[in-house]
């Protein structure tokens, strides 16, 4: 009887557990997160993969071996938003769409959601610049609430809301 | 004799015909105002409930635009730098239409799911008289995000520009 009872608390135990624990990891982005810079920042081509993080009153774009830095305080605007984008994306997601007997329609079916973070700021001439970046699911708000405590503005001072738009896609094609 | 000399008047009458045409064909065409440089508004949208991300891509592939289609000054919102130029020409942009479409739908379906924003754009010189007012649409139909729109409009847009403006060194 006791040991039935033991079992069963440890089966909530650990159902609690695994509904809790992914919750709180994707809250906490500790050190850089992993981003697309999909348009904005100045010298930094479009689409480009980086990680990103708040230090000393900056936000820190790294990629590759370049990096992009934009002060929390000339930060005018930083809104996040939720999002999603295709699970198989690229040059291989746009060849799927050739797949016999609609293969890559059901390919498209799939996707993932992703966190936006859009930014507007000035540079030293007062001139307004935007950047936006994806990144995974519950790392926005983290990154947002930080660069607020550091000096940014914000016009939407609440959490993320899902995007008015339902899907953006980070692949290829918006190059110019 | 008098045969090619017929044919010979008969040919340079017809070279002359189609040489012509393009040059009048140029004269037709409206006259470029002036303008030194170019400064682009912040994206309005007080109409229209626009999410950010796509107010900051249609400012930023604006500018870019601008600047691809040989605008070599091209001034952003707020750039002080732009108070001291003779001939700025200031670009105001509203938002007057979103849908947002989806992706997903665009690639199951094909026919659905297109994302369009339809835009005016006011040029103005710096003391708001207006010198041109066009409505602008970005659409994407088929492939690639919604924020492609944005894409689509900024090249129409600038295309505008170009054919109604001309800075130094660029006809």
């Amino acid at each position: 009887m006791t040991s039935r009872s033991t079992m069963v608390l440890i089966g909530v135990a650990s159902l609690f557990a695994g509904l809790v624990i992914p919750v709180a990891n994707a809250q906490q982005a500790s050190g850089p997160v992993k981003v697309v810079q999909l348009t904005g920042l100045v010298g930094v081509k479009d689409n480009a993969k980086g990680t990103l993080d708040v230090q000393n009153g900056q936000l820190h774009f790294v990629h590759g071996k370049a990096s992009s830095d934009v002060s929390a305080s000339s930060i005018q605007d930083v809104v996040t938003a939720a999002d999603s984008q295709r699970a198989v994306g690229g040059m291989i997601g746009l060849m799927s769409m050739a797949a016999p007997y609609g293969g890559g329609r059901v390919l498209s079916l799939f996707r993932s959601k992703i966190d936006t973070l859009t930014l507007q700021y000035r540079d030293a001439d007062g001139g307004l610049h935007g950047a936006i970046f994806t990144m995974p699911v519950g790392t926005a708000d983290v990154i947002k609430k930080e660069l607020v405590a550091q000096g940014a503005h914000t016009t939407a001072p609440g959490e993320s809301t899902p995007a008015a738009a339902p899907s953006t896609s980070s692949n290829k094609e918006q190059k110019q | 004799m008098k045969r090619i000399l017929n044919a010979a008047i008969w040919l340079s009458m017809f070279a002359l015909v189609f040489a012509a045409s393009p040059l009048l064909a140029q004269k037709n065409k409206p006259t470029k105002m002036r303008a030194a440089a170019l400064q682009v508004e912040m994206i309005q949208s007080s109409e229209i409930k626009l999410p950010a991300e796509f107010q900051v891509a249609l400012y930023e592939n604006l500018i870019r635009q601008l600047e691809k289609n040989g605008f070599s000054h091209v001034y952003r919102d707020g750039d002080h730098n732009a108070a001291s130029v003779a001939n700025l020409v200031v670009l105001h942009s509203t938002v007057r239409g979103f849908k947002a479409g989806s992706e997903r739908a665009r690639q199951v379906t094909t026919v659905s799911g297109a994302t369009s924003i339809a835009v005016h754009c006011q040029f103005t010189s710096p003391d708001g008289t207006s010198l041109l007012e066009q409505d602008v649409n970005g659409k994407v139909r088929f492939f690639g995000g919604n924020l492609k729109a944005t894409y689509d409009f900024a090249k129409k847009a600038a295309h505008v520009a170009n054919e109604n403006f001309s800075t130094a060194g660029h006809e």
